[in-house]
């Protein structure tokens, strides 16, 4: 008997089942090869994310394609499928509710575009660099290398705090320096310090202020704007060079101390 | 000092840094201060040369802003020349069989950054203070010339300058030396450009060497000058 001939279901034989499987995996290799392709050939050339969705729409849409093609041969009527769709959307309307809400949400999420790949952000508590934006949900590598999986619709109903979202961002120690301390001195050497890191923003300029007379130190603020994406190597290099700097000059940064007057002179010193 | 060198004699003294490509162990190193790189090939040139000032410490933006010591006052309908000054990066780049590899890039000047515009729509430039009228230094600051025209029916006050460096084309010889051209929209809106006038030798640029794509070598300056 001829094995190509049997008939699966209807007038479905194996061989039209193989020359479906064989369209698919071809379309699945073409569409790999043409979006690894278009990688190389544009992964210079235009942003990240912008790649990702292209390749994205590019491989679903051969894949989809295929689909499409392939579908008489076994026997599926796209136009009946359309009849039929009515009564079976509703029905898996109501089953994948979530999935839906998740799909629409990541369409919004990709035209709004709150966070772009390599964004640094906080999203419902969680901080970490933007790894994938998928049509279902977005990935999230957290600072400690996590993997985060957040569905679409949580993220599009949450506030997002999107560290560099703009270019350049604002951040402020407070230092505290004793009241026998130059205080005029101490804003100078602190001042020197902030305009020699080449990403100390000149404009908008750094400002370093006294802020508060404290219970223990007289508290300076410094203010300064660093570009988005370096701020945080900033950070930390600044404050190790205002405390190194201070200590070098004189200038101590106090401990809490508290002055105790006792209202009897003390027995000790009698 | 600048320009291109075969690979076996490369060394150079740059005023008191000394750098070059030196045999040890065995091996091809090429070495500058407590900078060291292995070099493997047999053959090749290095090219020395200035080039885009926007890669140190490290390269986070395509902008240079240069910020005049005095502000200067244009005409309206009218044009005129300066000539400021622009910091000096130098850039060692590895070439042969047609491909290019940056090897190094240093400069004699501390870099500097800024923004131009506000948070979420400016731009973060590289950041240059220059006298109208100042004379180039050898390796620290080279002269940009630039051409400066009023298209307004106002006068106009310029206070900085805000160029797009991947369209920089400097070239060495006697000096370093770069060409731009401004238009003065209005009021708030000025163009910039760097244009392309031959003087001298061209240096390889550095959006050339790493193969950076060029989209464009205009900068409209929105948020005042």
């Amino acid at each position: 008997m001829d094995l190509l001939g049997l008939k699966v279901y209807g007038d479905v034989t194996v061989a039209d089942v193989l020359v479906v499987v064989a369209v698919i995996l071809f379309a699945v290799i073409l569409a790999k090869v043409v979006t690894l392709n278009l990688r190389r050939a544009l992964a210079d050339k235009i942003k990240r994310d912008q790649l990702e969705l292209l390749t994205k729409i590019v491989y679903w849409s051969i894949v989809v394609i295929a689909l499409i093609s392939v579908a008489p041969i076994l026997g599926l009527n796209l136009s009946g499928l359309l009849v039929a769709g009515g009564i079976a959307g509703i029905v898996i309307g109501f089953a994948s509710q979530s999935v839906v809400s998740n799909l629409v949400s990541g369409l919004f999420l990709m035209i709004e575009k709150p966070v772009r790949l390599g964004d640094q952000v906080e999203i419902e508590g969680i901080s970490g660099f933007i790894e994938d934006i998928r049509i279902m949900s977005t990935i999230v590598r957290t600072y400690d290398g996590l993997y985060v999986r957040i569905p679409n619709e949580r993220i599009f109903t949450s506030n997002i705090v999107n560290y560099t979202g703009n270019v350049a961002r604002r951040f402020e120690y407070r230092i505290g320096i004793k009241y026998n301390d130059d205080v005029d001195k101490a804003m100078e050497i602190i001042r020197e310090v902030v305009e020699k890191h080449p990403f100390v923003l000149k404009h908008p300029k750094p400002d370093v202020f006294v802020e508060d007379l404290g219970d223990n130190a007289v508290i300076l603020s410094v203010r300064l704007w660093a570009p988005a994406t370096e701020w945080f190597g900033v950070r930390m290099e600044l404050l190790r060079d205002i405390k190194k700097k201070l200590e070098e000059n004189g200038i101590e940064i106090p401990f809490p101390q508290r002055v105790v007057w006792f209202a009897n002179e003390l027995e000790l010193k009698k | 000092m600048y320009g291109v060198y075969e690979l076996q004699n490369f060394h150079l003294n740059i005023r008191d840094l000394e750098l070059g490509i030196f045999e040890e162990n065995g091996f091809r190193i090429y070495r500058r201060g407590d900078l060291k790189k292995v070099v493997v090939a047999e053959s090749g040139r290095v090219v020395v040369n200035p080039v885009e000032p926007v890669n140190l410490p490290k390269n986070i933006t395509r902008f240079l802003l240069i910020e005049f010591d005095k502000p200067m006052v244009v005409e309206p309908k009218s044009s005129g020349k300066i000539s400021l000054t622009f910091p000096i990066e130098i850039a060692v780049i590895l070439a042969g069989k047609k491909s290019f590899e940056v090897l190094d890039v240093f400069s004699f000047v501390e870099p500097k950054y800024t923004l131009y515009g506000d948070p979420k729509n400016g731009v973060v430039c590289r950041y240059w203070r220059s006298e109208i009228f100042e004379e180039e230094e050898d390796f620290v600051k080279g002269r940009l010339e630039v051409e400066i025209s009023n298209s307004s029916s106002e006068w106009v006050e310029v206070g900085k300058l805000v160029f797009d460096v991947y369209g920089m084309k400097i070239y060495y010889g006697e000096s370093v030396v770069a060409f731009a051209e401004v238009r003065i929209l209005s009021e708030k809106v000025a163009e910039t450009e760097f244009v392309d006038r031959r003087i001298g030798k061209k240096s390889l640029e550095l959006y050339t060497a790493r193969k950076i794509p060029m989209v464009g070598k205009k900068f409209v300056m929105e948020w005042g000058f």
